[in-house]
């Protein structure tokens, strides 16, 4: 009888600690810092260790010498507005058929690179990037391992790869480029043999796009010639966390916002690698009149 | 969804009862959204939600303030909007469904989002049933902050223009800028509101249709048009010309009477 009613007077009390345990379970991925959908971080971004309100530096010289740096961005960026689209005059965006975007003569060059490989997995790949002879490109080399980290849950390991870091206007605003007037990407290459996939993002404006992908392959060769690899946008495919999608579409480049180009290596060779880069440009390939190299569905 | 961008339309337009007109907007709101988001690319899907938000967010402004006007004067008539409050949220939902600076963000993504002819009827048929509940309104609308937003829209559309690439994203600025003459007007003529509606939805109309049939939508490929389809791009040439306002061509008549009763308002 006793041991009835503590179990009964006990049963609100659980019946509360329930209901408690649901809401905070139901509340828990609001709480916590992770994102709600998945906790997959994409290869080249650092892992976020510190809150970002928690990096704020309250150093009063040091905000006046970054407000000065952004101010004169501004100023630069309003007088390239007067100039034209993209800060050229009208005619040079009309006739222009070949742009150079990337070309890797300083440090300064490099350190618009992020380079980073299956160390964040757990994995054993090693991959580094200096400057070639002469600062004459930028070489790209490492140590493809494709042993799979003992977590339990990785499958496949051993991949490289080195990011362009998104541009930036002034206050960390994002900065909008036209490459409609090109068709192909162009590069000037020395590799080892290796294939390597050329990925293209484009920021999308919605998290929900967060992981689409654009991208084709790289066939080097490993010769000691330099070789001028031309690949169109047009045999670009599309897929999202790493899976090709069914549907698939050209990739628009009216808006190359945070359009950050990639270069990977995973090609499940155990093996050092190397990859020399010139210069990575754009390029208007009159010659080439396919819209689009994959066949598209047509719903409804 | 033509057909129901026609009814929303309609029942719009023709509408006395606030409950009516808002139906009538949601109708053309949702018809239009899988017009936008037709090819599936993640920009369409993009132009799509950025559309949907805001004008969700303005039909629900609407509601609000016509909400606000039958609770403090107990009727629903369109005409009879009197309560201040109502007034100003009503601009602010108007502004934002068309477009006037400062809730005019969402127009150039969503138009070069979309495929031409889809954005011909964002730019024209969508625009008539807001611009109809202004014109019903417009007696008591504050005038100060219709001029303020026309004025600001008339030149933020005229400068954001100017470094664009994209043609679907020109005619966005102009269709702002367009939209801010209306404006300007409608709190002391508004039939030189209609007018300049009626105007510039033809010229606009024959823009997108020449761009369309010439499958022009940047700069670069309009500067080889020519050799394609002369007759068109010399027809082309007139049609923005008369958009831009100048003298001989139609599009200089509205602005002509807008700046004529403007001065008469000791405005200009």
């Amino acid at each position: 009888m006793a041991v009835a009613v503590v179990l009964l007077s006990g049963a609100p009390f659980h019946g509360g600690c329930c209901r408690h345990k649901v809401f905070l379970s139901l509340l828990g991925p609001l709480l916590s810092n992770s994102k709600l959908y998945s906790s997959y971080r994409r290869p080249g971004a650092e892992p976020k260790k510190k809150l970002s309100w928690q990096n704020a530096d309250f150093s009063f010289k040091k905000s006046i010498d970054h407000l000065k740096t952004q101010l004169s961005l501004l100023t630069k960026e309003t007088q390239d507005y007067l100039q034209g689209p993209g800060g050229h005059p009208l005619s040079q965006h009309v006739l222009e058929q070949t742009r150079v975007l990337w070309q890797f003569r300083s440090q300064e060059d490099l350190n618009k690179w992020v380079i980073s490989s299956d160390v964040e997995i757990g994995g054993k790949s090693k991959v580094y990037i200096k400057l070639g002879r002469n600062n004459q490109a930028a070489l790209l080399y490492g140590t493809l391992n494709t042993e799979v980290p003992r977590d339990g849950e990785t499958k496949y390991s051993g991949y490289c790869s080195m990011r362009s870091r998104p541009a930036v206007g002034s206050f960390n605003r994002k900065k909008y480029y036209d490459w409609s007037n090109f068709n192909s990407l162009y590069l000037r290459v020395r590799g080892d043999g290796r294939p390597w996939m050329v990925n293209i993002y484009t920021d999308p404006y919605f998290s929900h796009q967060k992981d689409d992908l654009y991208s084709y392959f790289m066939f080097t060769r490993g010769g000691p010639y330099w070789e001028e690899i031309k690949i169109p946008f047009s045999k670009f495919f599309f897929s999202s966390r790493g899976r090709v999608q069914d549907n698939q579409h050209p990739v628009w480049l009216d808006k190359a916002s945070f359009l950050t180009l990639g270069l990977t290596i995973g090609d499940k060779v155990d093996g050092p690698f190397q990859l020399e880069i010139d210069f990575i440009g754009l390029l208007n390939d009159r010659a080439h009149r396919e819209e689009f190299a994959y066949e598209t569905y047509d719903k409804n | 969804f033509t057909a129901s961008l026609l009814l929303g339309t309609t029942m719009t337009i023709s509408s006395n009862h606030w409950v009516m007109a808002w139906a009538g907007l949601e109708i053309n709101t949702l018809a239009i959204l899988p017009m936008i988001s037709k090819s599936h690319h993640p920009r369409a899907i993009e132009a799509a939600t950025k559309y949907f938000l805001t004008q969700a967010t303005a039909s629900a402004l609407l509601l609000f303030s016509s909400m606000i006007n039958a609770w403090q004067t107990g009727q629903w008539d369109i005409t009879q909007l009197t309560n201040p409050t109502s007034c100003l949220i009503l601009t602010s939902a108007i502004a934002m469904k068309l477009g006037l600076v400062p809730f005019h963000f969402w127009f150039p993504e969503v138009l070069q989002g979309t495929s031409l002819t889809t954005g011909l009827l964002l730019s024209t048929l969508m625009k008539f049933p807001p611009i109809t509940l202004l014109y019903m309104t417009s007696p008591s609308l504050n005038p100060t902050v219709l001029t303020f937003m026309a004025i600001l829209s008339t030149a933020l559309g005229g400068w954001m223009g100017l470094n664009q690439t994209q043609i679907r994203k020109i005619l966005a600025f102009s269709s702002i800028s367009h939209l801010g003459w209306m404006t300007i007007i409608i709190s002391y003529n508004p039939k030189l509101t209609l007018l300049n509606f009626y105007l510039y939805a033809l010229m606009t109309t024959a823009t997108f249709l020449t761009l369309h049939s010439t499958k022009a939508s940047k700069l670069s490929t309009l500067m080889t048009t020519w050799t394609k389809a002369p007759a068109l791009n010399a027809a082309l040439l007139l049609t923005l010309l008369s958009l831009a306002g100048l003298p001989p061509l139609t599009g200089f008549l509205p602005k002509w009477l807008i700046i004529q009763e403007l001065t008469k308002q000791d405005m200009a």
